[in-house]
């Protein structure tokens, strides 16, 4: 198939990164929006824009039907479903097969499979690929629960068996806790995913996140493209990536990804997809262990790092996988090439329990210099909305060494200025400060456990001399009536640009 | 101290043999403004002494709306005594969860919010005494 069009049904940088592929591909490019993106950037920037509903995610960006009327009705070949929203849904990927759409991802039944940790479990310890010490109770009731907890001995994790993002999941320490435990992570599980299936880990202490990227295609190549280590994560959100892992030992590195392609063997696993490991950094003289955690069958949010060090494009690789072109790479040709790193800027107030923060982005300059990418869904102006994720943007730097890639992370963030919205740009720069993060000794608690001390001290009460001045310089007529504050002014009385729009 | 506006938005400051880049931006009395990584605002320093102000008139805080959110469970019950750091809304917004909590032992005067309504920032969901 010769693809030369494309939906991509997601919105925010990750809509925008998969237009610009199209771009260099001469693909034509359509893009979908609800009503609170109407004028967002992945709607500026895409060759078409079909509106597919209000708001509210389940009435837009989560609709298979909205989005299949908006496939059919723009005869798109293929759709890009980035990631979140439907893009491990394996009813979507059947609906696109049945709608004769080239759904850019695996089959149906591979997501449905991964989708069950359970299942996934099942068939990765049958690949040989070491999973969480555990059990899954066939008596499904507390007490079978419980039992089940107790064979593998505390403490312990009760997960669901759908879950994800941290929901239906409890850590017990102690035997009078674990009904409670059991009892509300099913209920959560329930409520979340509809499947109240739980399963029973042993609890790794402190355990670093490390994953490792596979690309499958059609004629039966899966290539690796090596680890990224995700371990400063906040409540199982992920807020800085890097490669290579600082945690990896050569021989680790090669165990690791090479269960990870025997693992996407096994799926039968076509295009981009991760398989994220749980690695218990080693008590004594022993070497690391690593345990299979979950496979993603989508683009992750943290590709860009993997990008820069292995000199590849993951998104035009997904496109070829879907068109049945075969993989542009052999796995030989593939190696790792200094270190890159990544943050995630995100509207939100760490200090205040990471309340997301909605409002205009009065000010938003991306930083520009060498080694630097920057992936975001916004500009100046725009208005961050409570309806979705507050991911703002990526800040990628890419560098000689973990050193030099750190120190061009940290200029790259004091030099983007996002005013309007607090983000959590201040504890990045805290974070990649602390002695324990340039030791790559983090583990996946640590910010959970640290955020209050490294948020100590942000909130200043009183202004500087310098930004005094500054406020005092910017007022109306300010160095001959060019304006005063930056940003959109249609709704600033104070602006002389009143009446009369820039 | 000299200042130099760059252009909309950015300013050089001159001071102690060296200069820095401040970006300003917002209404009067309301403005944000960066340098070098952080983020200064008018406002929270207003904020900061006005609730100095009302600590020293030992002023009830009443649970407020963070922002545009929906109410997912109220924990709160008129007439109850409830403890500093106690859950007493929860609300969801951006897909997020977020307990709000009393900021001091009180009695729950009136709750003002349901389960399920959609509410608008600084809008009370609880008073407290």
């Amino acid at each position: 198939m010769e693809l030369t069009r494309l939906l991509i049904a997601n919105r925010g940088e990750i809509a925008v990164r998969v237009i610009r592929a199209c771009r260099e591909l001469g693909i034509e490019s359509i893009a979908v929006y609800s009503d609170a993106d109407a004028r967002a950037q992945h709607v500026r920037l895409a060759d078409r824009a079909v509106r597919i509903g209000p708001p509210p995610p389940t009435e837009s960006y989560l609709s298979i039907p909205a989005i299949l009327e908006a496939a059919r009705a723009t005869a798109a070949q293929a759709i890009h479903p980035g990631y979140g929203f439907l893009s491990e849904n394996a009813d979507f990927a059947a609906a696109c097969e049945a709608a004769g759409v080239a759904f850019v991802g695996p089959r149906a039944d591979v997501i449905a499979r991964m989708g069950s940790k359970i299942e996934a479990r099942r068939m990765m310890r049958a690949a040989g690929v070491p999973v969480v010490p555990g059990e899954t109770p066939g008596d499904q009731s507390d007490g079978g629960v419980q039992r089940a907890a107790e064979l593998v001995g505390l403490p312990v994790l009760i997960k669901a068996s759908a879950g994800g993002g941290g929901k239906g999941m409890r850590r017990v320490a102690d035997a009078a806790d674990l009904r409670d435990a059991i009892q509300a992570a099913r209920r959560e599980a329930v409520a979340a995913f509809d499947d109240g299936t739980l399963y029973v880990e042993r609890l790794i202490a402190r355990p670093h996140h490390v994953e490792v990227q596979i690309v499958g295609d059609a004629h039966g190549h899966v290539v690796h493209l090596f680890e990224r280590e995700c371990s400063v994560q906040r409540r199982h959100q992920k807020v800085i990536e890097e490669t290579p892992s600082p945690l990896l030992t050569p021989a680790l590195r090669a165990a690791m990804t090479e269960a990870a392609v025997r693992a996407a063997h096994a799926a039968g696993y076509h295009n981009a997809g991760t398989i994220e490991f749980l690695v218990e950094p080693p008590s004594g003289g022993g070497p690391p262990h690593f345990y299979f955690l979950e496979m993603n069958t989508r683009l992750q949010v943290e590709h860009p790092v993997t990008e820069l060090v292995v000199g590849v494009d993951l998104v035009h690789a997904q496109l070829a996988v879907a068109a049945g072109r075969p993989l542009p790479w052999v796995q030989d040709a593939l190696t790792q090439r200094g270190h890159a790193i990544e943050a995630r800027v995100y509207a939100e107030a760490p200090a205040r329990g990471y309340v997301p923060q909605a409002g205009r982005l009065l000010l938003f300059r991306e930083p520009r210099m060498p080694g630097v990418r920057v992936d975001t869904g916004f500009a100046e102006g725009d208005e961050v909305t409570v309806h979705y994720d507050p991911l703002l943007a990526k800040v990628i730097a890419h560098a000689e060494t973990r050193d030099d890639a750190i120190d061009r992370l940290r200029a790259a963030l004091r030099a983007f200025p996002i005013l309007g919205v607090d983000t959590n740009i201040p504890l990045i720069l805290t974070v990649l400060e602390h002695p324990s993060f340039g030791d790559g000794q983090l583990d996946t608690g640590f910010l959970d456990r640290e955020t209050e001390a490294l948020v100590a001290g942000h909130d200043s009460e009183t202004l500087p001399e310098v930004i005094r001045a500054a406020f005092a310089a910017d007022h109306p007529g300010a160095d001959g009536g060019a304006g005063s504050s930056a940003g959109p002014n249609d709704w600033d009385p104070w602006s002389p640009a009143n009446g009369e729009r820039r | 101290m000299t200042v130099e506006r760059l252009g909309p938005g950015l300013y050089r400051v001159a001071h102690d043999g060296r200069q820095d880049l401040v970006y300003v931006a917002g209404p009067a009395g309301r403005r944000w403004a960066f340098w070098n990584g952080r983020v200064f605002r008018e406002e929270t320093v207003l904020d900061a002494v006005s609730a100095r102000r009302a600590g020293r008139h030992g002023a009830v805080q009443h649970i407020l709306a963070p922002m545009p959110a929906t109410v997912l469970s109220v924990l709160a019950h008129p007439g109850a005594r409830v403890a500093r750091g106690q859950t007493l809304v929860i609300v969801e917004a951006m897909k997020m969860e977020m307990p709000l909590r009393a900021s001091a032992d009180a009695t729950v005067k009136a709750v003002r919010c349901r389960e399920g309504e959609m509410v608008q920032p600084d809008a009370i969901l609880v008073e407290l005494e």
